[in-house]
């Protein structure tokens, strides 16, 4: 609770909050006092000059930027004398300023230029001297222009890249009036930068200006910008898109909304081309005498749909199945698992998450009741210790690793727990390095130490947690055998390393843990997060503020595809379809009969893929996934395919999928619709349409009506998106109190269970969502991978991604600026090993697996241990899914993306 | 050097060896040391506040109060630093030199006596880099207080421990101003911070520091060993003790001297310097260093003291005297100051960043009437109003003197 | 650990030597003065190479533009190779008072007739020798009480020395 304080401003009687910044004080209350350098999201800096007042009993002029405002206090803000010297500062300011515009940013300098009637040359009483120092213009990086004439010195950029991004790669550079801004040595494209645009958007001048579109965007002239959420990642960053002639020109942060407060990465500010490129799909297309051809969308619907009917009678409602999407919005993926379940009549619906948190979410359901991060972006930057298991955060969650940067700088614990070196690592208190698949034994290594220092939380295991002290007794003899030594000896980690990291975990006063595709990507990726989530557990480092366990999710939608359904096993809003009472609701909301339900669990995404290589499934209905690329495998995966009788890609653009199917229909891309997401922190984040559809492409959700409609099914009456989300309201009780209206500014925290309440930002404060309220420990064993290197294939291949290309890149290579970063495949490769294998940095390479292999570039790096290599999955023409093997993890029914057998070769 | 002042700072000046901690002992150093440490630390910030000592660096502020302030400004605060600013750089300023490179001790044991007196746990020096000598010494001198145990964990058998490490400028006239010296300190470019916060609640690091200068610290032994009011009989009223003043120009004995506060310019200029040198006028002086004051010959009898020079509008500042006479050109040397205020404005704030600039150039490309001048004196106020710190708030004061008291001559070298 | 006992004149400088350097300081930010010292006294020709300022900035977890900035706002650092003797020239108010421009200009010519990197001639602010003025540093060394004969023959001195 904030201390009210009253002060005056010309004599008017203000209210604030004690110590709150005069300068936003003022403004707030209308009194537009002018500044350059001062921005609500960076510290004081104080350089312009502009904001002075007078306080009375000071002596000499304030600065208003500077002042924390105090009860009782007077303030003058305009006088004459104040604005007499306000209209000199800025004549000084324009006699060192190239004034030339050109419409292709926002220029804060020229409003008060005009407001201080010095836009006349002749009336200004200081001359220009700007031709006279030396101009320093640095045109090196791909995303932006620097120019030092048209800088005011105000230290935003910097203090936006330091402060707020965590990066700290700008600097001025020489002293005085010659000054100017540098990244790297001087040429930005060699420095640190990674595009993420900070500085452009806070500069409140031409000084920095964004390159892409440059030649066409005029800042004055914008049919329109429109607010949504970034197409690419699970953090939910809300963009502002700026159109023209229905071509998207611009995208930059929304200030002061969460998730992301104005931040965004290099893909979600420049990652837009996509959506305006030629080469979308702009027509149905049907394969006609072995070729894709365009027909009309009746032509193409209709034919869907007697292929569907066709298959259906012939085989059986089992052997069809879909694929639904993460790119897809919340009202899409509703719709698609009630086409599912009603048009083909089985659960065999699923989708990409399936190959990626499936594990986190298998152990977390079982574990504590929910399959979703139990905290809030916020929390990153506040909570006292943060690890970091199997995440590369800064690369994949660039905006969440802002919020944990800050938290840096206010002195948080960071441990890092990755086979491989990421960029987090410079920021950590505590790296430890595990060979690959080893963590199960690591992780319980360290409740074996947690145990042993006396460092669990007695009266968390004894009210929260189900079996009390029996089940953690339980524990601890399962865990004792991991000794220091058996630690070290299998992970390789030095035990008073990871000794140091459980203690420093165990003590901190609250922690939180981020987990990722390392831990859930494994044969025995649930057991990996059992383990993680016995550590949390013993130490009652859940439940509370600050304290809990988080999957950052890859996809935008990700998240909310679950929560609406997309499941083989539950229905909208986690309820399981297994049971009678709920399928009997959820066919009453749907106005179908009860028995057309299908009361058997369905296929998951392997699996389905599994059977269509069986011959079990016929027909696959994909939406927005592409498992030629991102299926383990890529061989089967393939030769699936091509068995089926009937394939159906619903898509933005053609992809290695779209090659083998019969029906391509052109989706609308997430930039032509409206709808809503989930984001990783149980946001529901709206989407709006900004550019009309490409083409003849058509919004996913209406592509499935039509479809579902031809067949003669009634999946819904809906004018509109709205009407789909009111029907998921209904039926999912996690949103029943997120209404579009509650959501127009910011997003809400589901569970929200009714209009009143404000969303939750911290789950299992009071209970965990199981059915006994408690949370259970489920003790594991390490087991070692059943694929083990050999002399064939000495090394063990891990895989994951890089900052500036997205998953099966379909998005991100349509972007000249992403593409610029990096556009081409590599592996990077130990030293020691590259000596042993004689592979030489930057040559050619082949690698093999048992499944398969390909070609690639060798990168000589110690950022993988010896024994270990690692690649990139993004790029299609070196798939990395060739490689990689279907084995699955039992439960979770994942396969095992972060451990291939190989060999490498150079060529 | 005259010896009929008495000698505080510069008390061992030719007696002692400066590679010699040692010779430093036998004359009695580290006494005021062993007697600080045996009073309560309230009672040594106590005994500097009644000496009236001020700061010798050019802002005067009172040493007592300033170490009151660091200690009471945050009381759980666990850390406290001490810098010693050694970074002399006012043109006509070379008396922190003198005692670096001759008796090298003393500054130490003031520091040490002051982060007692504060619970400080840390110094620093912060030494111009150009200064090789000083550096050489200085850092002679810390090794060997290691060595005899004045520094180092658990001092003289006591619970105070104290560390000193020497950091070295690299060329900047402004990091030798107090907030941008620790911005220096933590290893960035020199930007002076905002204050408030002053040092003594948020310094280095954000922790209370106490940061004093070189001749400030110098003063401290003597203050402590002779009593506080030995200290204050020596001097004016507002103005207590010594001060070491640089003279320089073509005057025939240039150097530091060692004189009480309220000696007059003329004793200074006439019977320790030994006047002009042949063939030269006194015309007046610059006051303070380039910021600093000119004065006149009218002015050959004004005592020199922080108060009365402040009442007839000039400036004490570091102790600098830089004389002038009849050839001296005043127009190329007001430029010659201007052009050296704008090589070593950091650029941060807006007014002195282009202000300097505008007012070099009006100077050095213009001919010069009444209302060049004056408009630079416009210019100069409105950077002493809004400038954020002293560099910028300089100019004003060798422009104002100058045109006060030389109009006739800049008008006619302006032409 | 006196700083000065780092500086040995070396003919090359390569990474190893420069790590070396690094290694005597320790890592937190406020040593970069110190270390930047160090390193460009240890070069022969008495600048900071972009191999230097790479293994600095590795050194104290900095970006390149944080190390890049420190290096050009302070005026003794240079990234640019300047030569075997820095001649820094004070000019400041009285020296400049004692002619010291009329120095510089005319050393600048006497060092221009000279091709080989042994000198640059720099101006330099007060560096604390006002009783002496002009005043001049060569590297570490002080000279004062100038005049274009002393001038003339300190020159001829140093020439000699780097034969």
């Amino acid at each position: 609770m904030e201390n009210k304080v009253y002060i005056t401003i010309e004599n008017k009687l203000i209210e604030a909050n004690e110590g709150e910044n005069l300068l936003q004080v003022a403004r707030k209350n209308g009194f537009d006092i002018p500044g350059l350098c001062y921005h609500p999201r960076l510290s004081i800096t104080g350089a312009c000059r502009l904001c002075v007042i007078k306080i009375e009993g000071q002596a000499g002029l304030v600065m208003a930027c500077t002042v924390q405002v105090k009860n009782g206090m007077k303030v003058i803000a305009f006088d004459d004398e104040l604005e007499n010297n306000r209209r000199n500062t800025l004549a000084y300011l324009l006699s060192e300023h190239n004034e030339s515009y050109d419409n292709t940013y926002i220029d804060e300098l020229r409003p008060l230029v005009k407001r201080y009637k010095l836009e006349n040359v002749n009336e200004r009483p200081i001359s220009s001297i700007w031709q006279n120092i030396p101009q320093k213009v640095d045109d090196t990086s791909p995303v932006l222009t620097y120019d030092s004439s048209k800088c005011i010195k105000c230290f935003r950029c910097i203090k936006a890249c330091e402060e707020i991004q965590g990066k700290g790669v700008l600097s001025f550079a020489d002293r005085g009036i010659q000054k100017y801004i540098v990244a790297g040595f001087g040429k930005w494209g060699e420095s640190e930068c990674d595009g993420c645009g900070e500085c452009i958007q806070l500069c409140p001048t031409g000084a920095i200006v964004e390159k892409p579109n440059r030649n066409k965007i005029n800042v004055n002239d914008i049919d329109k910008k429109v607010n949504t959420t970034c197409p690419y990642c699970g953090v939910g960053c809300q963009i502002e898109v700026w159109v023209k002639d229905n071509e998207i020109l611009r995208v930059n942060g929304v200030e002061n909304v969460s998730p992301n407060y104005g931040r965004l990465c290099v893909k979600g500010r420049f990652g837009y081309q996509y959506a305006n490129h030629k080469k979308r799909l702009t027509q149905p297309l049907v394969r006609k005498n072995g070729k894709l051809e365009p027909v009309s969308w009746d032509e193409a619907i209709q034919y869907t749909a007697n292929q569907f009917l066709k298959i259906k009678e012939k085989y059986g409602s089992a052997s069809l199945a879909g694929y639904s999407s993460a790119k897809c919005s919340n009202e899409e993926n509703y719709l698609f698992q009630k086409f599912i379940r009603i048009a083909f009549g089985n659960n065999n619906v699923d989708y990409c998450t399936r190959l990626c948190h499936a594990s986190t979410v298998a152990a977390m359901i079982r574990s504590l009741g929910d399959g979703a991060g139990s905290n809030s972006i916020e929390d990153f930057e506040t909570t006292d210790c943060l690890i970091v298991i199997g995440n590369n955060i800064i690369e994949t969650h660039p905006v969440t690793a802002t919020f944990v940067k800050r938290g840096k700088q206010r002195g948080q614990q960071i441990i890092v727990i990755d086979p491989k070196w990421t960029p987090l690592v410079k920021y950590a208190d505590i790296f430890l390095q595990p060979r690959l698949a080893t963590d199960v034994a690591l992780l319980n290594g360290m409740v074996n130490v947690i145990i042993k220092n006396n460092l669990i939380d007695k009266k968390f295991i004894e009210e929260r947690i189900e079996g009390g002290f029996e089940s953690f007794n339980y524990l601890k003899e399962v865990v004792s055998k991991y000794t220091e030594e058996l630690v070290e000896e299998i992970t390789g980690v030095p035990r008073d390393l990871f000794t140091k990291a459980a203690i420093m975990y165990a003590k901190a006063p609250t922690a939180m843990i981020a987990t990722g595709m390392g831990m859930s990507q494994q044969t025995v990726g649930t057991n990996n997060v059992f383990a993680l989530l016995n550590m949390c557990l013993i130490t009652g480092k859940i439940g509370r503020e600050k304290c809990g366990i988080n999957p950052p999710r890859g996809q935008n939608n990700v998240q909310g595809a679950t929560d609406v359904g997309a499941s083989p096993i539950m229905y909208p809003g986690y309820i399981p379809l297994t049971n009678e009472k709920n399928r009997y609701e959820v066919s009453k909301v749907w106005g179908v009969p009860f028995e057309t339900l299908d009361p058997n669990p369905g296929l998951t995404t392997l699996e389905i893929m599994d059977a269509a290589y069986d011959g079990k499934i016929k027909a696959l209905y994909i939406m927005g996934e592409n498992p030629v690329v991102t299926d383990p495998d890529q061989l089967h995966t393939i030769n699936a395919l091509q068995k089926l009788e009937f394939l159906v890609v619903q898509d933005i653009f053609e992809t290695e999928t779209s090659a083998y199917a019969h029906v391509v229909l052109p989706a609308s891309s997430l930039f032509e619709k409206d709808g809503t997401v989930v984001n990783s922190d149980r946001r529901v984040l709206r989407l709006r349409k900004t550019i009309e559809p490409i083409g003849e492409s058509k919004p996913d959700w209406l592509i499935i009506i039509n479809i579902a409609n031809k067949m003669g099914v009634n999946i819904g009456n809906y004018h509109n998106v709205e009407e789909i989300w009111e029907e998921i309201r209904k039926v999912a009780p996690i949103f029943k109190g997120i209404s579009y209206n509650r959501i127009e500014n910011q997003g809400i925290q589901w569970p929200c269970y009714d209009e009143n309440h404000e969303g939750t930002s911290t789950l299992y404060k009071e209970k965990f969502n199981t059915l006994s309220g408690k949370a259970k420990i489920y003790p594991v064993e390490y087991q070692s991978q059943s694929e083990q290197p050999n002399e064939e294939y000495p090394l063990v291949m891990n895989t994951g991604r890089n900052l500036y290309q997205y998953h099966s890149s379909t998005m991100t290579r349509k972007s000249d600026v992403l593409n610029s970063y990096l556009n081409e495949s590599y592996v990077l490769v130990n030293p020691v090993d590259a000596k042993k294998y004689n592979i030489q940095d930057r040559s050619k390479v082949k690698v093999i697996s048992p499944r398969g292999n390909l070609v690639t570039t060798a990168i000589v790096s110690d950022e993988v241990l010896s024994g270990e290599v690692f690649m990139p999955w993004h790029f299609h023409e070196s798939p990395v899914n060739a490689l990689t093997r279907n084995e699955k993890d039992p439960i979770s029914k994942i396969a095992p993306f972060k451990y291939s057998i190989v060999r490498i070769e150079h060529l | 050097m005259n010896s009929k002042y008495p000698k505080v700072v510069l008390k061992n000046f030719g007696i002692i060896d400066p590679f010699s901690i040692d010779s430093y002992i036998q004359n009695g150093g580290f006494e005021a040391f062993k007697k600080a440490l045996k009073l309560n630390r309230i009672d040594v910030i106590d005994e500097i506040k009644k000496s009236g000592l001020r700061g010798r660096g050019g802002a005067g502020f009172f040493t007592g109060l300033k170490q009151n302030y660091t200690i009471s400004s945050c009381e759980e605060c666990t850390e406290r630093f001490v810098i010693c600013n050694a970074d002399e750089g006012e043109p006509g300023t070379f008396k922190d030199k003198l005692i670096m490179e001759n008796d090298p001790f003393v500054i130490i044991e003031g520091i040490l006596i002051s982060a007692y007196a504060i619970d400080a746990t840390k110094g620093f020096i912060y030494i111009r880099g150009e200064y090789d000598k000083s550096i050489q010494v200085i850092q002679n001198a810390i090794d060997q207080a290691y060595e005899k145990g004045f520094l180092g964990k658990k001092i003289l058998n006591t619970n105070f421990s104290f560390d000193i490490e020497l950091f070295l400028g690299a060329g900047s006239y402004l990091c030798g101003e107090e907030l941008t010296l620790i911005e220096s300190l933590e290893g960035k470019r020199g930007y002076p911070r905002i204050k408030p916060p002053f040092p003594a609640e948020k310094g280095l690091w954000n922790k209370p520091t106490l940061i004093n200068n070189v001749e400030t610290f110098s003063n401290i032994p003597y203050i402590i060993q002779n009593g506080s009011e030995w200290f204050s009989s020596i001097g004016t009223s507002e103005s207590k003790g010594t001060k070491l003043f640089c003279l320089s120009g073509n005057i025939k004995n240039t150097g530091v001297y060692e004189l009480p506060f309220g000696i007059s310019l003329r004793e200074i200029v006439y019977d320790i310097g030994g006047g002009m040198l042949p063939g030269y006028e006194f015309k007046g002086a610059i006051l303070g260093g380039a910021a600093g004051t000119f004065v006149n010959d009218n002015f050959i009898d004004v005592p020199m003291a922080f108060e009365t020079l402040k009442s007839i509008g000039a400036t004490l500042g570091s102790g600098a005297i830089i004389v002038i006479d009849q050839k001296t050109n005043l127009l190329k040397l007001l430029i010659n100051i201007i052009e050296f205020f704008k090589h070593e404005s950091c650029g941060k704030c807006v007014p002195c960043r282009i202000g300097t600039t505008l007012i070099y150039n009006k100077l050095k490309y213009n001919k010069l009437t009444e209302n060049e001048f004056n408009w630079i004196l416009e210019q100069s106020e409105y950077m002493a109003r809004t400038s954020l710190c002293p560099l910028g708030q300089s100019p004003i004061l060798p422009v104002k003197s100058a045109i006060k008291y030389f109009k006739k001559k800049l008008l006619a070298y302006g032409k | 650990m006196i700083l000065k006992k780092l500086i040995n004149m070396k003919d090359i400088m390569n990474v190893e030597e420069i790590k070396n350097i690094l290694k005597k300081f320790k890592t937190e930010r406020s040593y970069i003065l110190n270390a930047l010292h160090a390193i460009q006294n240890a070069n022969p020709y008495k600048y900071l190479s972009e191999e230097a300022l790479i293994e600095v900035a590795k050194h104290f977890n900095l970006t390149k533009a944080q190390v890049f900035g420190v290096v050009t706002y302070y005026s003794m650092f240079s990234y640019k190779p300047r030569a075997k003797y820095i001649i820094r020239v004070c000019k400041s108010p009285v020296c400049y008072m004692k002619n010291s421009m009329n120095l510089i200009n005319y050393l600048q010519e006497l060092v221009s007739k000279d091709n080989s990197n042994t000198f640059i001639v720099e101006n330099s602010e007060c560096l604390g020798l006002c009783n002496k003025a002009p005043a001049m540093m060569i590297n570490e060394e002080i000279y004062t009480d100038l005049t274009v004969e002393k001038v003339n023959q300190i020159i001829e001195f140093y020439k000699s020395k780097s034969l």
